[in-house]
């Protein structure tokens, strides 16, 4: 009996597939609403995301509209976060909710894309898309 | 009468304690192959530096899997267990929306770190053509347990 016993140990442990942790990123997908005009005030802050090789820190950042130029993943949390409106002092210039669009190329590798995600996700941020590639 | 010959040692392995191990074991892995999850594909996650990513909630899903190519491109999709081929966004669409017409709340999207973002974007659009706002849940790799 010990014999069959110690086979059926051998069949489940070679069957068995240890599953990796994974873990997610929520993101909400709202239905697309054509012809509603954001306010000016609650304008979206575009992330354009563009992979320059293929290393995971090959990644190039820029932001669209009248900001300091922002090139890389640190460059932009540092952005983001000294320009979060402040509970106590309410400085600055969005709130965790203003909305924030991720732009990646069509070219642009997933993982730079999910990085630049990962950012303004630490920067505490909550309103955040994956936009139609630019 | 005495017996001849070689006589026998009084001395025997308990092998009792061994079998109940062997099968608390095989209970173990019993267990443990039936709760790996069969509708995921294997392959090589985005991990970002330090991750804010939580994990997925326990909710009912259904899982999307965007099988990779060479080159960033995708050979396919594995939407619930069903293999599709590149062209058929229209199936991930109507596989998706009977899932969560059955009751899954969440789509967990899994794709593969080199994958192009053309090809996501596709994915997440024919989930958004649903029509249902589903809540989508982008799966990166997490710490090893």
């Amino acid at each position: 009996m010990i014999d069959v016993v110690f086979l059926l140990l051998v069949y489940f442990m070679v069957a068995t597939e240890f599953k990796t942790a994974e873990e997610s990123f929520p993101m909400d997908l709202p239905l697309r609403q054509g012809g509603t005009l954001a306010a000016l005030d609650n304008e979206p802050l575009v992330i354009l995301v563009e992979s320059s090789g293929v290393q995971a820190s090959d990644v190039s950042i820029r932001l669209v509209g009248p900001w300091d130029p922002v090139v890389s993943l640190q460059g932009l949390s540092a952005f983001l976060t000294s320009n979060q409106v402040s509970l106590i002092s309410m400085d600055g210039l969005f709130a965790q909710t203003h909305p924030i669009r991720i732009q990646p190329t069509v070219n642009t590798r997933w993982e730079h894309a999910v990085s630049a995600y990962n950012v303004v996700v630490d920067a505490n941020y909550t309103n955040i898309t994956l936009d139609d590639p630019s | 009468m005495k017996r001849r010959g070689k006589t026998t040692s009084g001395i025997h392995a308990n092998m009792t304690p061994m079998i109940d191990v062997t099968f608390l074991l095989i209970v173990f892995f019993v267990v443990v192959s039936q709760i790996v999850d069969r509708d995921t594909v294997a392959m090589d996650l985005p991990r970002p530096d330090h991750a804010a990513s939580g994990l997925p909630e326990k909710a009912e899903h259904v899982v999307v899997n965007i099988i990779p190519a060479e080159d960033g491109d995708i050979r396919g999709f594995v939407v619930a267990g069903h293999e599709l081929e590149a062209s058929a966004l229209h199936d991930v669409t109507s596989i998706v929306q009977t899932h969560l017409q059955g009751g899954a709340q969440e789509v967990h999207l899994r794709a593969d770190k080199t994958t192009k973002y053309i090809y996501i974007h596709e994915v997440i659009e024919a989930i958004r053509a649903v029509g249902s706002a589903p809540r989508l849940q982008l799966i990166v790799s997490g710490d090893e347990r």
